[in-house]
């Protein structure tokens, strides 16, 4: 079998890929700053990809559908990023801190500065 | 061309217009076209159930021509025809409460209004897991955008469901990885035959139903609904809570109920319809301790779809074709019913000046119309008789009472009924305390107040189509 060594490379991207999705998804769970949260969120899209692509890789001529789905796939993280981005950073200018602090404010039960 | 896909285009290409061009415009004529443009398309959603009753089966719509298994095919079923016609009513009723209300909206509502109708018929249509993946995704950017719309307050939130909704898409996406990696197919209608009850299926099954019951609010996948629903401008909280959560909904229901090997299907039946039990109770308590109006309204979405969830869940469970047309049923009439809600709440906390439940005191008085319209889309979440919502119910009910071992379902449902009652009642209340008014900081807008009851009207005019509707449900559900 000349093609036993192939099976292994691609059983280990493939664990790999798995290994990226799960800890990412971790980290999702567990951040709390929002440019963490869409990196963690980036590299669940990763995994994602490299499970996609080792599944395509396990014919002698690579499937090409799967290439397809993976392309499209990031045009998709590429411009949700990008959004994405765009919001957090808008969230954070200077009047988003101050609506934070008003938030913080009003739960606080009445604990008004003066 | 197929009236289906020109029901799809339209919007789309209205939506690319308005973007293009729609600084140019005038406010107004923005609207204007949006608005004829969803006009246009409901007509033709109209024609095109027309067309699948007489074709009397669904029809496959092959669009570039391509050999079956090449091409991405799309479907065009009763069901689909039905959601279609009734995304482009939602899309016309909210469109005319934005266009005529006296505060006005965003103008760049009504491109994102626009996206959002043809993503959503996208969706209907579809009969290939990747595609629902392409769909859901439009579907989510645009929910984003539209929440954004109401300005800085809005960011944080909107920020939390995007990224949500991206994770809970790769969920998707890594499902639809696995399936393809195992069978070699993406169309629902070939894929179908084809699935076995193995572990690749079963996770990649697990995947996929994760991702899509946390992109509709699904309990215990609900968290992030509230605040989104709640910050958004009022238009876009009734199009998110009554359209946008449904459509992972039906993506869920193909998954299990046509892709998915029927062992696979009995198997999850009872645990959805468990969690749309807790939704219904749990979901049902958080609306009624709510401080403020619209967070009320946002957790009886939550709530509203544990019956959705129940029924689909029961639907596989036992196979029964009630339980199907018990479960659209209840999306129809919940949207219109939670548009009607969210306008009314909207209109109500600009008029009385609050965002507060206990600001609605007096509420009768001041604001009569923008009440009765929350009382009357209030009276069919409950599900009283006339109504959509008691249509729906008495759907799901009759199987469940027929036979003593499904009783457990039964109060189950009651439970809800129960709990849904409170929180309405509860606003209900208050409204006639007209011992201590809190007076309107500014006149009621009359206009706004009519559009508001509009849909809540719709859905009691529901119960006077019930017999078409449900003939329609049964007639083809695949």
């Amino acid at each position: 079998m000349t093609d036993t060594p192939l099976m292994t490379a691609i059983e280990l991207y493939l664990t790999l890929g798995v290994a990226v999705f799960l800890l990412s998804l971790h980290g999702l769970m567990t951040l709390h700053d929002p440019i963490r949260r869409l990196i963690a969120v980036n590299l669940m899209g990763a995994g994602t990809f490299l499970v996609m692509v080792s599944l395509a890789r396990r014919s002698e001529v690579p499937d090409p559908v799967l290439h397809a789905l993976v392309v499209t796939g990031l045009v998709v993280a590429i411009s949700a990023t990008a959004f994405a981005l765009r919001l957090i950073i808008a969230a954070h200018t200077e009047g988003g801190k101050q609506r934070d602090r008003e938030d913080r404010n009003t739960e606080g039960g009445g604990k008004q500065p003066p | 061309m197929n009236f289906a896909l020109l029901s799809l285009a339209i919007p789309l290409f209205s939506g690319l217009l308005l973007l293009l061009c729609g600084r140019a415009l005038r406010t107004r004529i923005t609207g204007f076209i949006a608005i004829a443009s969803t006009l246009i398309s409901l007509v033709c959603a109209w024609f095109a159930l027309q067309e699948v009753a007489a074709a009397g089966t669904s029809l496959l719509l092959n669009l570039g021509g391509w050999e079956t298994g090449l091409a991405i095919r799309m479907r065009l079923s009763s069901l689909s025809a039905l959601l279609l016609l009734f995304t482009a009513l939602m899309h016309l009723l909210i469109g005319l409460y934005a266009g005529l209300n006296r505060a006005g909206i965003n103008r760049d509502f009504w491109a994102l209004s626009c996206f959002l109708h043809g993503s959503l018929a996208a969706l209907w249509l579809s009969a290939d897991l990747f595609n629902l993946y392409i769909t859901l995704e439009l579907l989510g950017l645009t929910a984003v955008a539209m929440v954004a719309l109401s300005g800085k307050k809005a960011y944080r939130p909107a920020a939390h469901y995007l990224i949500l909704s991206l994770a809970a898409s790769l969920f998707y996406l890594l499902g639809v990885a696995l399936l393809y990696g195992r069978y070699g197919e993406l169309d629902v209608l070939l894929l179908a035959p084809r699935t076995e009850a193995d572990v690749t299926t079963r996770l990649a099954l697990l995947l996929m139903t994760t991702g899509l019951m946390l992109k509709s609010a699904l309990w215990p996948l609900h968290l992030w609904l509230p605040p989104a629903h709640a910050s958004a401008p009022t238009a876009v909280s009734a199009l998110l809570s009554g359209l946008v959560v449904k459509g992972p909904l039906y993506i869920l229901w193909v998954l299990w109920s046509e892709v998915a090997p029927p062992a696979l299907a009995q198997q999850i039946g009872p645990v959805l319809a468990i969690a749309g039990m807790i939704a219904l109770t749990a979901g049902g308590l958080s609306a009624m301790r709510s401080p403020s109006i619209k967070t009320l309204v946002a957790y009886s979405t939550v709530a509203q779809l544990g019956y959705a969830l129940m029924a689909l869940g029961l639907l596989l469970t036992w196979q029964l074709p009630q339980m199907h047309i018990a479960l659209w049923l209840f999306v129809i009439a919940h949207g219109l019913a939670k548009a009607s809600l969210f306008l009314a709440a909207g209109e109500m906390q600009s008029s009385l000046g609050t965002r507060r439940v206990a600001g609605l005191r007096g509420a009768t008085q001041t604001v009569p119309v923008a009440m009765f319209a929350f009382a009357v889309a209030g009276g069919s979440l409950i599900g009283l008789p006339p109504s959509g919502g008691f249509l729906a119910k008495w759907v799901l009910l009759e199987p469940l009472l027929s036979q003593p071992q499904n009783w457990p379902w039964a109060l189950g449902v009651l439970l809800g009924t129960l709990v849904s009652a409170a929180y309405i009642f509860r606003v209900v209340a208050l409204s006639f305390d007209r011992a201590r008014i809190n007076p309107p900081d500014i006149n009621p807008d009359r206009v706004g107040h009519w559009l508001a009851l509009l849909p809540a009207l719709m859905v009691w005019g529901m119960a006077l189509s019930g017999e078409w509707l449900i003939q329609l449900l049964a007639g083809g559900g695949v």
